[in-house]
């Protein structure tokens, strides 16, 4: 009896335990996938992840491998013996469609328009309050993803259109139209500099999304509305040019009056700048800062010093043994010969984030713009006064010839000189020709019909095996 | 055993010759159970020297006395004892040795007699697991079970990555399923080896199954020991022993150092170093030390009329091969069975107790230990490490410069010696598993068992970090002075935490889980009807926990002191951060049928209905259906086969099933935040404030669990009276959803990876299983034991955007596997090495990589476009070997046993890291410095010392191995006194000798076992050890 009696109880317990089952999993707040809520968060929140994306270690080496290193104003640099992956490879013209930094920016670039549609969509989605009013969020993404398409089409040519499809390449003129229309719709949203509030001092402008626009129509070759964008900006009296050249790299010329558009960074703690951007660039070797990539070439400081260009030269180059503006005593024994002064920070040197910030835009280069695109429509006199005004501020002699093309010669110069070490000579060489000469005098060859444009990236073609590559590749 | 019987009647034989009576003889027929006669069966009287043996019709005679007791001995079955009475025929049915059908093999909520089981399952008992002492149960079974690849890892503490039947999930779950006395648990460190009384791989899907939505992994069943009725037993053992490392791997000297280092350099436009520098530092002589074990166990059991118990204490202290490297292990088991109403209710209780204390070091110290070089110090004169420092202008290794001399470095690592120095880590967890049943015989046919099982786990991690030691360290030049000033806080009142003289840091974990489970077994044998059903329900509850980690800097240095409260400065601000880990619930009902018809034929149904908290598929549905079916035929059993005088058994099986793996990640839409310097952050305004952004990281993928399924077919046999046993056997499973870690299309918007079902995964093979045994005169008995699975692993029908997925990344830019529809998963995939560049002009005359140069390796221009690139790397199978096989063998003479285990794979290829990945200034091994290129025509297999630092199938080596894994010898003391039952003295070789091909280290490089990550690169392995042991065993 007894044992009946305690059967029946441990059966009892056995069946109360697993009353009502299946509600032991059911019941559970399991993460759906797609719930967690972007309305939990601001458009503006999105919007400056598009900015951060710009700060990204790819722009520090990478970046300088396809853009500096590829061309005739600096060289891999670093010891002999590291290759810096692809670095040698880019400069020896050698890289293939597997070059890890080609793929790098591709991918770099795709993401970020990625991030600027998701900012838009947010945007023009969002009903809540805010403070930043959306138009404004939309403007600014659009300049970035302008900017980021504007990179690509111009490295890789025939590119897909994120928003259309990822695996049709949209002609060049389709690219360039949609760009268009992204800076276009930026310039009517956005504010003049000086209407910012000095707290969003580093946001797009109209005048930054006006000088972007006037650079793709020179790309173009639409001269005229080159030289009408660029007229925008210099008629809007936002920007000047800062007096001394070499300042303009220090701390003390930051978002100074000639900027346009700067990527940001910050060096004290909390810091944050674009990766390692001053540490791969810097001084390697003895009481040196840094890996001693992206070596200024002996072909650049000849360039400066056959245009008797020594303020320029000495802003943009740190010679091994030199004492630098702030103090610092370059050791003789450095590795390399020379360094980007551009990518020095003068307070953070050596640091993996620091306060350098990389002047993507500046009005020097918009007066430029104007002063080519008036030139090649026959306007060669009219050209010379932004040309000359560039040429003053550093101290050398005014150009004073009116035949095309010298001027245009002068002009080319002018940019290289100018802009040195600021990730543009590559792609200006191949704009106006001049790349075959130009390497061949820096002892590369470039191959005519392939060069010209990057591979696709082979780990995207992987993926997407539809898509075409470029020639050559 | 054996002993204690003996014992026994010695004492009874004290007993009776007190009443001796008078001699007659008795007759008798010796048969099996299945009525056949034995011929040639052995009968003594115990004590006497009156015997007999069989004749061939089983029958004997033998002169004996009345309270005389009768040994029986045949070999293949259980020796058997009588008692002799006034009877004069004894008619004696011997039962088959128990390690044979009879067994009972644990096969989840139950058992089953191994005749009755109709797939592939292999039980291992204690006695083979205590035979190789380690600290994890399954280290000492590799090489012993076909088809489970158990990966052993020597560092101490370690567990070993199980593998069975081939690899068939990429992330999260690839371990099996362990279940310890029916209580689910995620490993088994826990357990102290000698408690085990056996454990059971539950390989095929058709009995897997009943472990439904984790079972598609395999499942290891563990039962520790119970007492047992007779006599209190007191067991101790105790051994030690020395380890050292296997196959050391022998380094070139300063000498031949600065031979390659100028080759190199010169090939580059580099400076030279000068000969004859002041320091041969040999890194691993000053690395490694001998490593001791030391092992007590003691455990006592027994039964009393209701009672049995088991009670046992084990503590396990090793040291590594590194300075200061510890494993500490204790644990005490406590097992119980109250036996209630003449047992008819039976209380069953576990607890067991394990912690532990580890001192880890860093097994990255290794890979530094070969790529440092030689002419580097341990320390330097002034009592700071030594590092790479190097004066360039003068080419002499040393960090000092005379004004416009250059300081370099020779290479870019650390010195070894100061990273197993610095590391500072105190690691103790204490986890607590608990578990009591209730088996209640409701009928006699009828029994409900209910059981609740509980672990509760802790860790807690503490350490410290000299940061101003090691930045002085760093380099010799740098000044106390230097880092004093950098500790004075900036305007904003804040000094950098790189200038902290040190930072301790705390993390204590804790988790938690539960597992109660219910069900009814129904057993009924009607006629030639066997039928046996059980259904059940379960429930669990896992994978809770949290943890809590705080860091402070400046507080003191002394081991004593260091404490949040006892700072140095305060400077700093601490950092405390801490999440819970969110748990699962499992919920389960599960029903088996088991039915034959006169022991020959067999069905078997099982379905199991899981539900778990993680997934829901569709329709919000929580639950997945796994069934199972298998058949199985005893052809010996039937009619036509009796006395057939070869075959004593032969069983054919077959079954299906459906597998679940759940233990896959979350797919959750990751939206990338956080504070500080990242990717969605940016400065704004004048000050440039830090302002935080967010982005979209993944597209959201609903996920479900994995789904297995597996074919299995195959036959027993044993044949000679049973000398030679086995089991041949073919699987074929397939993981129909493989949810892999798969990245975005690169021009696409998200940029995280994330977890997509994403291709198909299979495994399919042979195993094959042989055991021989056999006795030469009555003194010598041996047995042969081996055992050989096939696998082969193929990824299929991968969706388009996900082939290609990229792994094995050697962290410098260069990657070696590939996930391919058609290949093994992420098999290797690198360029295809063809002989060494000879001369610039043999470059340019042919295809060549970019940068090629005379001394490099050449790579084959796989599609014949003129250029080398990523679209010339090829497939070059996997690291997952093709087959493994296991040798074991025993032996027993007289007092002495000995036994040999060996264990191997092959088909596999293991890539040589270490080898591979130089960025410039390291240290290669004496082999690669003799066979290296040193002008044309000195080789066309080696590059020279200037070489590139592309993945290829130059580095990629046979990894196929053969381990001897255990070589012991014993002895077993005869009777000494009454008191002491067994006493056994023994010698142990672990891994003595290893036969392998590879040039590294060791070819058996687990790491963590994911296949898109390192698993089969040699980077920073840790190396195989072998050891030498002595022990002894004493019953009491």
């Amino acid at each position: 009896m007894k044992f009946i009696y305690k059967t029946l109880l441990l059966s009892l317990f056995s069946g109360l335990v697993f009353s009502s089952c299946d509600d032991f999993v059911e019941d559970v707040d399991i993460v759906d996938p797609t719930a967690e809520n972007s309305d939990d968060y601001l458009p503006v929140e999105f919007l400056t992840s598009v900015y951060g994306m710009h700060t990204d270690f790819s722009y520090a080496f990478s970046y300088l491998g396809i853009t500096d290193m590829i061309s005739d104003n600096s060289d891999k640099g670093s010891s002999p013996t590291d290759t810096g992956t692809d670095k040698r490879a880019l400069d020896n013209l050698d890289f293939t469609s597997s070059s890890v930094s080609v793929t790098a920016m591709w991918t770099q670039w795709y993401k970020t328009v990625g991030r600027a549609s998701q900012a838009i969509e947010i945007a023009q989605n969002y009903e809540g309050q805010t403070e930043v009013p959306n138009a404004r969020v939309i403007g600014e993404a659009k300049f970035l993803r302008a900017l980021n398409y504007f990179w690509l089409v111009r490295s890789f040519g025939a590119i897909p259109i994120q928003e259309v499809d990822l695996v049709e390449r949209a002609p060049v003129d389709e690219v360039y139209a949609y760009i268009e229309q992204d800076l276009l719709d930026a310039i009517d949203a956005l504010p003049l500099k000086s209407d910012y509030s000095s707290t969003d001092l580093g946001r797009a402008t109209k005048g930054a999304a006006q000088g972007l626009l006037a650079k793709v129509y020179l790309y173009q070759e639409r001269w005229q509305d080159a030289a009408d964008m660029a007229n925008n900006v210099i008629t809007s009296n936002q920007y000047s040019l800062d007096p001394d050249y070499a300042n303009i790299w220090r701390e003390t010329g930051e978002n100074g009056p000639g900027s346009l558009f700067e990527i940001q960074a910050r060096g004290e703690i909390p810091q944050h700048g674009v990766q390692q951007y001053s540490q791969t660039q810097g001084a390697r070797g003895t009481n040196g800062w840094g890996w001693g990539f992206n070596s200024p070439s002996q072909n650049l400081e000849d360039a400066f010093n056959a245009a008797g260009d020594e303020i320029r030269r000495d802003a943009t180059i740190i010679f091994a043994g030199e004492t630098l503006f702030d103090g610092r005593e370059v050791n003789a024994g450095v590795e390399n010969p020379r360094y980007s002064e551009k990518a020095y920070s003068s307070i953070n040197a050596g640091q993996g984030d620091g306060d350098k910030n990389i002047r993507v835009l500046r009005y020097a280069e918009v007066l430029l713009i104007r002063a080519e695109a008036l030139n090649e429509l026959g306007q060669s006199s009219a050209a010379l006064a932004p040309l000359n005004q560039v040429r003053t501020r550093v101290s050398l002699p005014a150009i004073t010839s009116t035949d095309q093309g010298s001027v245009r010669q002068a002009i080319w110069t002018e940019r290289r000189l100018e802009l040195a070490m600021e990730h543009d000579r590559w792609f200006d060489l191949i704009r106006t020709g001049q790349a075959e000469a130009a390497m061949a005098a820096d002892g590369k060859t470039f191959v005519t019909g392939k060069h010209e444009l990057f591979p696709i990236p082979n780990n995207q073609l992987v993926q997407t095996p539809e898509m075409s590559q470029n020639p050559g590749y | 055993m054996k002993l204690k019987i003996t014992l026994l009647f010695l004492l009874s034989l004290i007993t009776f010759s007190v009443s001796a009576q008078e001699t007659k003889t008795v007759t008798g027929t010796i048969r099996d159970t299945r009525d056949v006669p034995l011929p040639g069966a052995e009968l003594k009287v115990v004590d006497k020297n009156e015997y007999a043996v069989t004749d061939f019709d089983g029958n004997y005679s033998l002169e004996v006395a009345v309270g005389d007791q009768v040994r029986i001995t045949y070999l293949g079955f259980q020796t058997q004892t009588f008692s002799i009475t006034n009877d004069d025929v004894y008619d004696i049915a011997l039962q088959d040795e128990s390690s044979e059908l009879d067994e009972v093999v644990v096969v989840g909520y139950g058992n089953q007699k191994k005749s009755d089981i109709t797939g592939a399952i292999v039980s291992v008992d204690s006695e083979e697991i205590t035979k190789q002492p380690a600290t994890s149960a399954l280290t000492s079974v590799q090489g012993k079970v076909a088809g489970v690849n158990i990966i052993a890892n020597d560092a101490p503490g370690s567990t070993p990555t199980v593998l069975m039947r081939g690899l068939g999930t990429a992330e999260g779950g690839r371990s099996p399923l362990y279940i310890v006395d029916g209580q689910p648990l995620s490993d088994i460190t826990s357990i102290n080896p000698n408690d085990i009384e056996s454990i059971d791989f539950l390989k095929g899907a058709s009995y897997a199954n009943i472990y439904g939505i984790r079972a598609a992994n395999g499942v290891i069943l563990i039962t520790t020991k119970r007492g047992k009725q007779g006599k209190t037993i007191f067991n101790f053992e105790s051994y030690y022993g020395a380890k050292t490392i296997l196959n050391p791997v022998k380094m070139a000297n300063a000498d031949q150092y600065i031979q390659y280092f100028n080759e190199e350099s010169a090939a580059n436009g580099g400076f030279l170093l000068q000969q004859n520098q002041r320091y041969n530092t040999d890194w691993y002589d000053e690395l490694l030390q001998t490593g001791t074990i030391n092992n007590n166990s003691f455990s006592v059991s027994g039964a009393g009329e209701n009672i049995d118990y088991f009670l046992s204490y084990n503590l396990y202290q090793e040291k590594g091969i590194l300075e200061d490297q510890k494993y500490n292990r204790g644990t005490i088991r406590s097992n119980n069975t109250y036996h209630l109403f003449n047992d008819r209710l039976r209380f069953v209780q576990n607890l067991n107790v394990a912690y532990t204390n580890e001192t880890p070091k860093p097994f990255g110290a290794f890979s530094t230990a070969y790529r440092q070089s030689p002419l580097v110090p341990v320390r330097y004169d002034n009592g700071r490490f030594g590092q790479s420092f190097v004066n360039q202008s003068t080419g002499v290794v040393g960090f000092t410069t005379q004004p416009g001399e250059t300081l370099g470095r020779l290479n870019s690592h650390g010195n070894p010696v100061s990273q197993v120095y610095y590391q500072d880590q105190q690691i103790n967890t204490t986890s607590l598993q608990g578990q009591i049943a209730a088996e209640l015989d409701i009928t006699d046919d009828l029994m409900l068992t209910t059981r609740f099982g509980a672990t509760k786990y802790y860790a807690t991690s503490k350490s410290f970090t000299d940061i101003r030691d090691q930045w002085l360290n760093a380099d010799p030049n740098r000044t106390e002075a230097f880092f004093d000033a950098q500790r004075v806080p900036d305007e904003d009142g804040v000094v950098s935490t790189e200038y902290a003289n040190n930072s301790y840091t705390i993390r204590r974990t804790e988790s938690y889980r539960w597992n109660i489970e219910s069900f009814l077994t129904y057993d009924k044998t009607f006629d030639k009807h066997n039928l046996s059903a059980t259904v059940g329900i379960s429930r669990e509850n896992y994978q809770g926990g949290e943890f809590t980690e705080s860091q402070a800097y400046d507080v003191e240095a002394d081991p004593n002191l260091r404490n949040f409260n006892l700072r140095t400065s305060q400077l700093f601000n601490d950092n405390v951060t801490g999440d819970t880990y969110q748990s699962t619930n499992l919920q389960s009902y599960f029903g088996r049928v088991e039915y034959n018809y006169d022991q020959r034929y067999y069905v078997r149904a099982v379905l199991r209905r899981d539900g778990t908290s993680d997934f829901a598929t569709g329709e919000n549905n929580f639950f997945g259906y796994f069934p199972a079916v298998s058949l199985g035929w005893t052809m010996t059993n039937e009619a036509f086969m009796e006395d057939n005088g070869v075959l004593d058994n032969l069983k054919f099986f077959a079954g299906w099933g459906k597998l679940g793996n759940q233990a896959i990640p979350f797919n959750v839409q990751s939206i990338n935040r956080g504070d500080g310097s990242r990717n969605t952050n940016y400065v704004f305004g004048p000050t440039q404030s830090l302002i935080v952004g967010s982005a979209l990281g993944t597209p959201a993928v609903p996920l479900s669990w994995e789904v297995t399924e597996e074919f299995e077919a195959g036959f027993d046999f044993a044949l000679f009276n049973r000398k030679l046993s086995g089991t041949i056997d073919y699987y074929n499973r397939l993981n129909t959803n493989a949810i892999l870690n798969v990245r975005p299309l690169l021009n696409s918007e998200y940029a995280n990876n994330y977890f997509d079902e994403a291709a198909e995964i299979s495994n399919s093979g042979f195993e094959f299983l042989l055991n021989w045994r056999d006795q030469i005169g009555s003194d010598f008995t041996y047995n042969i034991g081996v055992n050989l699975s096939t696998n082969k692993n193929r990824v299929q029908n991968v969706k388009p955007a996900y082939d290609g997925a990229i792994g094995g990344s050697l962290g410098n830019g260069r990657i070696t596997k590939r996930l391919s529809e058609g290949e093994p998963i992420f098999a290797w995939w690198m360029y295809e090495a063809d002989g060494v560049w000879q001369t610039q002009e043999e470059i340019d005359n042919n295809t060549s990589i970019a940068g090629a140069a005379p001394g490099h390796l050449r790579y084959v221009d796989q599609n014949e476009d003129g250029i080398i690139d990523d679209r010339d790397k090829k497939h070059f199978g996997s690291y997952i070997p093709t087959y493994n096989y296991g040798i074991n063998i025993g032996a027993n003479y007289k007092n002495f046993d000995l036994s040999v285990s060996g264990f191997g794979v092959g088909g596999n290829k293991v890539y040589n890291g270490l080898y591979n990945t130089r960025i410039g200034g390291e240290n290669i091994s004496e082999e690669i410095f003799n066979n290296r290129w040193t002008g044309p025509g000195s080789t066309n297999v080696h590059p020279g010392a200037d070489r590139d630092v592309e993945a290829s199938s130059y580095y990629l080596e046979d990894g196929s191995y053969f381990r001897i894994n255990n070589i012991t010898v014993g002895y077993t003391v005869p009777e000494i006194t009454n008191f002491i039952n067994s006493a056994r003295l023994y010698v142990t070789l672990q891994n003595p000798f290893m036969f392998t091909k590879y040039s590294g280290f060791t070819p058996e490089l687990n790491q963590n076992g994911d296949p898109t990550n390192t698993t089969g690169i040699e980077l920073s392995a840790y190396p195989n050890t072998r050891s030498f042991i002595v022990g002894a065993n004493f019953k009491l």
